[in-house]
């Protein structure tokens, strides 16, 4: 079964984009929102992780707020 | 049993194991997090050799040479918690619940932010507090916001928050500017910025969000409160220690006192280095080259050489 994820980002972030490097590597695919500009995104985020860091990683309805490799891998069922 | 354990793998850190592993020192890594502290930054300049690079692109070539060295062994994603010596070895336990001896250890465990200690900040920490304004200033799009501090740290996030914040408060708490004098002329002239001197930020006031910040005006002694949706607070940093307990001296700032000529601590087989150390002046290149001094110093001392 292929993983739902969706990224909320900044630009900026240097979190951000180790974690899209990671999808990339593993062949994960991804939403992602850019909740610098996509207000609703960011209204969207909030909700979803009652925080305002980036990344917000969804990954099949489980949040996760930053990236921490070894959580993340586990909930794609991917190795580090 | 380790010959030495390097604890940090920033600028510091990489640097040691990339000399450690070519002295052919038996040597164990251990590293939360690859990188160090500029890891955020957008764009380095000063790292020798190299005119401009990411933070997260360094830190990638830190952890790639690093882990191209033949023998070191690595483990990342972990933390040190307690350094322990009895009879001359050094016992090393993790939060993970693994456990290492050395005969020397090496300590480049950096530094971290000083947070302010005062009600809302733990509680709200994500929630409108914020730490690093080139990373997070995009979230504040038409937003009020207070840096706290005025530090270059402190300074360079208010310029930062200019394209995004619909207005910044700078707030300091004694009367005078500590950062770059130019820094300051140019972020003054903005019409966004209110800066409010003397002033000791007491509270941060939120349930779910940051909502605002109760701050003692020094000079009337009164209490007063700002309505923001957001707060940067830059009051320095403090050095990484705490796993060491008393196990080697350190000076007013918690900084570990060593000898600068050869890298070494009060304590017989630990070295420190980088920004963890007693160091006058904090960057990478300097961090990675004190760290190559103690290997050096590591290495000698493991040989029973001993130099004048
Ligand atoms: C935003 C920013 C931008 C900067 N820009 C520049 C610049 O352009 N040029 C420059 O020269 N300097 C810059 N600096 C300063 C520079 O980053 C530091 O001087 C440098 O990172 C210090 O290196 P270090 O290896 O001593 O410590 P750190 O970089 O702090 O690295 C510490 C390492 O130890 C690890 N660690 C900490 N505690 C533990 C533990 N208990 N167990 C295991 N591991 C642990 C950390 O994960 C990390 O790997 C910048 C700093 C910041 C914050």
């Amino acid at each position: 079964m292929a993983n739902k994820v969706t990224i909320y980002s900044t630009p900026t972030c240097v979190y951000c984009k180790m974690a899209k490097d990671f999808f990339k590597n593993n062949n994960v695919e991804y939403t992602e929102h850019n909740v610098a500009e996509d207000d609703s995104a960011r209204e969207e985020m909030v909700h979803k992780s009652h925080q305002l860091g980036v990344p917000v990683i969804d990954i099949n309805g489980e949040v996760f707020v930053g990236f921490n490799k070894r959580e993340i891998a586990k909930a794609l069922g991917v190795s580090e | 049993m380790y010959d030495l354990i390097i604890i940090g793998g920033g600028p510091a850190g990489a640097a040691a194991g990339v000399y450690a592993a070519r002295k052919k020192i038996k040597t164990l890594l251990i590293a939360k997090e690859f990188g160090g502290q500029s890891l955020v930054s957008p764009d380095v300049q000063n790292w020798i050799g190299t005119k401009s690079i990411s933070g997260l692109e360094l830190a990638q070539n830190l952890e790639e040479h690093v882990r191209s060295q033949e023998g070191i062994e690595i483990v990342d994603g972990d933390l040190v918690e307690g350094v322990v010596k009895s009879d001359s070895v050094f016992s090393i336990k993790t939060k993970e619940g693994k456990s290492f001896e050395s005969k020397t250890v090496l300590v480049v465990s950096g530094s971290r932010r000083r947070r302010l200690g005062i009600p809302g900040e733990d509680k709200l920490d994500g929630k409108g507090v914020a730490w690093c304004a080139t990373c997070d200033a995009p979230l504040f799009g038409g937003k009020t916001v207070a840096v706290i501090g005025a530090g270059n740290a402190g300074l360079e996030a208010v310029r930062d928050l200019f394209p995004y914040a619909s207005k910044v408060y700078l707030i300091n708490r004694s009367d005078k500017i500590k950062g770059d004098a130019v820094t300051f002329e140019e972020i003054k002239k903005n019409p966004k910025l209110e800066i409010i001197m003397m002033a000791e930020t007491k509270e941060i006031l939120g349930d779910k969000m940051v909502t605002g910040l109760k701050y003692l005006d020094a000079e009337s002694g009164q209490e007063k409160e700002l309505k923001l949706d957001g707060v940067f607070i830059e009051i320095g940093s403090i050095p990484n220690v705490e796993f060491l307990g008393d196990l080697v001296e350190k000076n007013q700032y918690n900084e570990i006192k060593v000898d600068h000529k050869t890298q070494q601590t009060s304590q017989p087989g630990v070295w420190a280095a980088g920004d963890v150390s007693d160091v006058l002046y904090k960057q990478n290149n300097i961090s990675a080259g004190d760290a190559i001094k103690a290997v050096l110093n590591i290495h000698d001392y493991l040989n029973g050489v001993e130099r004048k």
